[in-house]
């Protein structure tokens, strides 16, 4: 795959789906801007992981619900990158809270984070990549942008939201030689399925397991790529079939 | 239909208008939402007091819980319990995704999404409880069809269909349903998303099979039957009334005078 040389922000990179994209990215030449916002230890393992395998990066903060920061953050990374090609979109949040006893600030923050930052996101990268006329944006959502979650209302509403900026974006940046895609994942261990892996229900997972960070990583690079020059305005549903059970 | 209490969050708008027509058809009671000065809807409430209908006008903060349990505390206790609730916030502006503003995003992600979530949550906290409702979200097919002008408006209309599925999961237990209409383009849409990189709205009116737009009226027809007691297996359902929009495919076939091609 054709990834050697570009450069890539990666947010939410300090833990789970962020953490194995940035370091697959980074086995296969990328650059990396590994972001986080309160996980700085997970950043560093990133980082480690990533010097370990003789890769390069370097770790960046910022709360992406925060528009100033956003900016910093880009400005940040593209100066050390020597500019942004890829843009992962990853950082999110989740908090689980009952419809009934929903806020309105808890609403506040799950939109301004899921869904205005990954606008913003965007918004910051633009630039560089219209300069090269060249640009990989990767919207990590997830299966609830099309199916219910039925514990986290708001979530869900965050995660169509997505599904439309994707495709909003990809008909509006494609004239800059932009591709906007989106990666749904379904079930992901990152640290919470291990009942599912030692006793796969296939009636839920029909490969037997549920997925890992790497297979997102694997496919985030592969849409990151040269090769997928034509492929955008698409989700990519990544469940193992989960969803079809 | 047995006389319900109707909550319309948007009533000022044509699409409430509209439902206000037919749903008063069946002398149905309603609480409505307005911007407007009481004074400007005194003729309306006249008219529909004498045809049997009781309404009491709010001007709720939708996105507020507070209000919106003092509103509802306040307007059942004139009319009874809210039976039907009908989402139809549309608002929405041209947005690109590289020049759009902040304030401009949040305006419509919140006067379309979170005013619709925090009304399906307080209004549907009370149907809960009675074990009885029907919610209707107007949405519109750009909760799944791009714009080119609008994607703030189009996000929007994305998370207010997520919203659907999973209150009608969960309101669904406790016997309330909720379903969501995708509306299509009527008379004048093309004016909301000017494109430069969309070709969607051009010619629209004759990328519907039959070359004949749908109405608001075709819309409050469709809630009103969603509305009843007799469609109680639709629930969770997203349903689209375009015409058949979003089927087009080959301009060539559109059943378009020759005249306006020349």
């Amino acid at each position: 795959m054709s990834l050697a040389g570009r450069t890539a922000l990666v947010t939410g990179a300090g833990t789970g789906i962020g953490k194995g994209i940035a370091f697959e990215l980074a086995k296969r030449g990328v650059k990396v801007a590994i972001h986080y916002n309160a996980s700085e230890a997970g950043a560093l393992d990133t980082l480690r992981s990533i010097q370990q395998i003789g890769g390069e990066a370097f770790i960046v903060q910022a709360d992406v619900a925060d528009q100033q920061q956003i900016a910093r953050m880009v400005e940040i990374s593209a100066s050390k990158l020597g500019g942004i090609d890829i843009l992962v979109n990853n950082a999110a949040l989740q908090l689980d809270v009952n419809w009934f006893e929903y806020t309105e600030e808890q609403y506040d923050r799950i939109m301004n984070v899921n869904a205005k930052g990954y606008w913003q996101c965007m918004l910051s990268v633009i630039p560089y990549m219209k300069q090269k006329q060249f640009g990989r944006i990767i919207l990590i959502s997830s299966i609830h942008g099309k199916r219910p979650t039925d514990f986290d209302v708001v979530y869900a509403m965050s995660k169509g939201a997505i599904k439309m900026l994707g495709r909003e974006s990809a008909v509006e940046l494609a004239q800059y030689g932009i591709t906007v895609n989106t990666v749904a994942p379904g079930a992901i261990d990152v640290g919470k399925f291990k009942s599912a892996h030692a006793s796969p229900d296939r009636k839920k997972f029909p490969l037997g397991r549920v997925g890992m960070p790497a297979d997102v990583a694997s496919l985030v690079c592969y849409v990151a790529s040269d090769e997928a020059a034509f492929l955008t305005g698409s989700t990519i549903r990544l469940d193992g079939a989960g969803s079809l059970m | 239909m047995s006389k319900k209490t109707v909550f319309i969050s948007d009533a000022d708008s044509p699409s409430g208008k509209a439902l206000i027509n037919r749903f008063s058809e069946a002398r149905m009671d309603f609480v409505l939402n307005s911007q407007l000065d009481d004074k400007e809807w005194t003729d309306q409430l006249v008219a529909l007091q004498a045809a049997g209908t009781n309404a009491i006008i709010t001007h709720t903060d939708l996105c507020s819980r507070s209000d919106l349990a003092s509103m509802l505390d306040k307007a059942e206790s004139q009319l009874g319990p809210i039976e039907v609730m009908i989402h139809n916030q549309m608002l929405s502006e041209p947005a690109a995704i590289e020049t759009c503003n902040e304030t401009s995003f949040l305006d419509i992600m919140q006067g379309n999404a979170k005013s619709a979530f925090f009304c399906t949550q307080q209004v549907g906290k009370r149907m809960s409880t009675r074990e009885r409702g029907s919610i209707i979200l107007v949405s519109s097919i750009h909760s799944e069809k791009p714009t080119g002008a609008a994607f703030s408006f189009s996000a929007s209309q994305g998370a207010i269909k997520m919203l659907a599925h999973e209150a009608s999961l969960f309101l669904g237990r406790h016997n309330v349903r909720v379903n969501l209409i995708e509306m299509g383009p009527v008379d004048g849409s093309d004016a909301l998303f000017p494109s430069e990189v969309s070709g969607l709205y051009e010619s629209y009116r004759y990328k519907v099979p039959s070359a004949v737009l749908g109405t608001n009226k075709d819309l409050a027809e469709l809630a009103f039957f969603l509305a009843k007691d007799e469609p109680r297996y639709l629930n969770g359902a997203d349903i689209r009334l375009d015409g058949g929009f979003l089927m087009h495919y080959l301009d060539n076939k559109m059943k378009k005078p020759a005249e306006e091609d020349r």
